[in-house]
């Protein structure tokens, strides 16, 4: 299914982009904006740096930034930091991708479920869950399991919710057209309700990534022996910049990255999903 | 031109409804939606219903497919009581309800799959079913790259490749245009003889149900129910030129009078 609908979507982008007037594919286009982009950005940051702002406790150029880089990666320091809070992000959002979609499902197909936990999700949702990182480190320690459960408690409840909707949303005329062929509940949920709800449950997983990465830093600050966050804490503790703004282009990167990862994902199971403002 | 008529009563009645009658309740209120219907269909016939809007055709059909529960009377499906949804029923829907993220072809295989029929078997069925409906070539495409007379296609072949002994139609032509309904019109009759299957049709069009029907079953609305029921004479081959003929006008006359005695009732009841 998957490789008959990549060729087809393919196959509409380059139609539609010659439509369009021009040659290039819609890829093309996509990266050659997203790079001019960054170009607008480094060069801005690179000048406010050296000649915008004097003092250094404050902001580092781009060029002090990447040394800072060099030296940490030399030193080992840098990978051992990183690793550890990739960890913690992604054995996190394992826990709370399927948890969230596995409970999501519940809530939107069973009544009694959807009655007695629907607003408690809510409301969890809107708590600010890191909150109750200081607990969680007290009780399952400095190393990466507590940051795991801080990622899952704050990552979990936008998936839960998205997976709901999601289902919820599906039209009721195609739940009747399975039926009309003496479909089974099972069947219904499975090959109606389910597919209909992935562009949401993607969704709610993007959600999740970017709130799990606030937990993996904030986790790490209440208390950690490895991570970003601590690079990021220790740095501050002795007035360096350079290394505090290394850290968080490292977890702004990070972001990026599993956004494109997802929004490749979400093309590859989902290729049918269209918007239709959307040039290509 | 031989003149061969189709006499429904030398034919076998393959179900048999009595009484059927359908209540909602609504806020409290009650709507009889349909009032002791009374009909015998034919093996192999084209029926057609046709009714102001809200006279209970849909609801009649969902009943039929067993989507829905009536509330009182008995309809028989070759002497056996229908319950619920069957493999010998086929039911097509106004909107086409293809799945935007199935294919066409997975689109079409769905009531196969959803019989436990296993995916090569349920493919090769149901590319004989885009055939037969004119869709080869378009396997592989997605239901947003389709048409809506192509769409309408697919809705079809997937109502078919479960081999239904009954099609149910309910305005499948309606959100067409002229022209791609006139087709699609002609498609069904050459599908409808080669798959030599009996079809209930629902339309708001009166000429085409005269085109299409053996029978039309004129309803009204308010209790929803059957006023008349009207045999189409007609050559066995339905041409486009029968559009133009005298018996095809004054069936059409003959089935707007019907409908139009009762515009005028209701209008002097208000
Ligand atoms: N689920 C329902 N609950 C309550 N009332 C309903 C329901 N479905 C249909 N009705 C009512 O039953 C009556 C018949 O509806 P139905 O859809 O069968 O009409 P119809 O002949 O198909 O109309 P149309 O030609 O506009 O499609 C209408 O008055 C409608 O409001
Ligand atoms: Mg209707």
């Amino acid at each position: 299914m998957s490789n008959a609908g990549e060729t087809t979507s393919e196959d509409i982008e380059e139609d539609k982009s010659g439509l369009f007037g021009s040659n290039e594919t819609a890829k093309n286009r996509k990266r050659r904006r997203l790079i001019t982009s960054l170009i607008v950005i480094f060069v801005g940051w690179e000048l406010f740096g050296q000649f915008g702002i004097e003092n250094r406790l404050f902001f580092a150029p781009l060029s002090e930034i990447a040394v800072s880089g060099y030296e940490n990666w030399i030193s080992g320091e840098l990978q051992k930091h990183i690793s550890a809070s990739f960890q913690e992000l992604l054995y996190g959002m394992l826990l709370a991708t399927i948890f969230g979609i596995a409970f999501g499902i519940l809530i939107a197909i069973n009544q009694s479920v959807r009655e007695h936990c629907d607003p408690i999700v809510s409301a969890l949702y809107a708590t600010p869950t890191v909150a109750i990182a200081p607990i969680l480190i007290t009780a399952f320690g400095l190393g990466i399991a507590s940051k795991v459960a801080v990622v899952f408690l704050i990552a979990v409840f936008p998936i839960i919710i998205n997976t709901t909707v999601g289902i919820r949303q599906t039209q009721e005329s195609f739940i009747e057209t399975a039926y009309s062929f003496n479909a089974t509940r099972w069947q219904v949920i499975a090959k109606v309700l389910v597919p209909s709800s992935i562009p949401f449950v993607i969704a709610g997983i993007r959600l999740g990534v970017g709130r799990g990465i606030v937990g993996v830093v904030v986790g790490e600050l209440f208390g950690a022996d490895m991570g970003l966050g601590i690079f990021i804490f220790e740095a501050g503790q002795t007035f360096d910049a350079a290394p505090q703004f290394l850290g968080i282009l490292i977890l702004c990167f990070a972001g990026m990255a599993l956004t494109g990862l997802l929004q490749w994902t979400e093309k590859k199971i989902a290729p049918w999903h269209h918007f239709a403002l959307d040039e290509e | 031109m031989k003149n061969n008529k189709m006499n429904v009563l030398d034919n076998n009645v393959m179900m048999e409804i009595r009484g059927l009658s359908k209540e909602f309740s609504r806020n409290g209120e009650r709507l009889q939606a349909l009032l002791e219907i009374d009909l015998d269909v034919v093996e192999g016939e084209f029926l057609c219903l046709v009714g102001p809007s809200g006279c209970g055709k849909t609801t009649f059909l969902r009943i039929v497919q067993g989507l829905i529960e009536k509330s009182a009377g008995s309809i028989e499906l070759y002497g056996k009581p229908i319950t619920q949804p069957s493999a010998d029923r086929g039911f097509v829907f106004q909107q086409d309800n293809l799945y935007p993220w199935r294919t066409v072809i997975a689109n079409a295989r769905l009531g196969l799959e959803l019989a436990g029929m296993g995916t090569d078997q349920a493919n090769a069925r149901a590319n004989e079913m885009l055939k037969l409906v004119g869709l080869e070539g378009f396997e592989q495409s997605y239901p947003r790259e389709l048409s809506g007379g192509m769409r309408q296609r697919v809705n079809l072949a997937r109502a078919l490749t479960i081999d239904p002994k009954v099609l149910l139609m309910d305005e499948p032509f309606a959100a067409l245009d002229a022209i791609t309904r006139e087709a699609m019109q002609t498609e069904l009759l050459r599908i409808w003889r080669e798959a030599g299957k009996t079809v209930m049709f629902v339309t708001h069009q009166i000429d085409e149900a005269v085109y299409l029907a053996n029978r039309v079953v004129v309803m009204a609305p308010r209790p929803g129910r059957i006023e008349k029921i009207v045999t189409i004479t007609k050559t066995t081959d339905r041409s486009e030129d029968a559009k133009r003929s005298q018996e095809f006008h004054q069936a059409v006359d003959e089935i707007r009078d019907i409908i139009e005695s009762h515009d005028r009732e209701d209008i002097m009841a208000n």
